[in-house]
């Protein structure tokens, strides 16, 4: 049965059952135990992760390879055992996006990704080198045609 | 805040279930290790902190300042 929130942000929402992400530790120092992915109609690599439990709660989030091409999470062994998921690849990987004016300059949090497995997710902590907690997320996308870039 | 002193190689129990072990103090730094519940998520407190500020600062992000979720979104995974 389709769950109806009230969303501060984009109104009431039908969520079907099979799109809520359990978060068995919720998100790190936010809480909450239940999200749902957004879609947009524009396809758009950024999405929102809207709380199910409190509907003034949501964050967009990106998927991380469609800004970063060289992206890699690595998780420790504690990290790996207690999520279940050993290869982060094998699973959907996001990255808040903290949106900032102009947005030009909104970054990515590339040293704690959220991994979704089967219906559960996690914010973990990536042991990656290279994963800042501000990565600028439009540096990597391509300028207008340069020299470089055309070559 | 209970402050309780320890020697290296003594230890303190949270409850039944995790353990914490002052295991050897070199200069100014402590080894210490944890044994708690694999569920039980333990961060150095400086990332927490780092992470907790980013994830309040990306859920202050305005409905309009990203695309706009799709009318049925929610029925999409």
């Amino acid at each position: 049965m389709p769950l109806t929130i009230d969303t501060t942000r984009f109104g009431p929402l039908e969520i079907e059952g099979e799109a809520v992400i359990e978060f068995p530790a919720g998100l790190i120092g936010l809480g909450g135990s239940r999200y749902a992915l957004l879609a947009n109609d524009e396809g758009a690599a950024i999405v929102w992760l809207q709380s199910i439990d409190d509907p003034s709660l949501a964050l967009p989030v990106a998927n991380p390879w469609q800004f970063f091409t060289d992206y890699e999470v690595k998780l420790s062994d504690s990290e790996a055992k207690r999520i279940g998921v050993t290869d982060p690849a094998a699973a959907d990987v996001y990255v808040t996006v903290r949106a900032t004016q102009p947005v030009e300059d909104c970054t990515a949090n590339l040293r704690a990704p959220i991994v979704v497995s089967a219906g559960r997710g996690w914010q973990v902590i990536n042991e990656a080198d290279n994963a800042p907690m501000r990565a600028p997320l439009f540096a990597n996308v391509a300028q207008p045609a340069t020299a470089e870039s055309a070559a | 805040m209970l402050i309780i002193t320890r020697r290296p190689g003594e230890r303190i129990m949270l409850g039944d279930d995790i353990t914490i072990h002052v295991m050897e103090i070199v200069g100014n730094s402590a080894r210490v290790g944890i044994e708690a519940p694999k569920s039980l998520p333990v961060y150095r407190e400086e990332i927490w902190a780092a992470v907790k500020e980013e994830n309040e600062a990306s859920a202050r992000a305005e409905a309009d300042s990203m695309p706009r979720p799709a009318p049925d979104a929610g029925a999409r995974v």
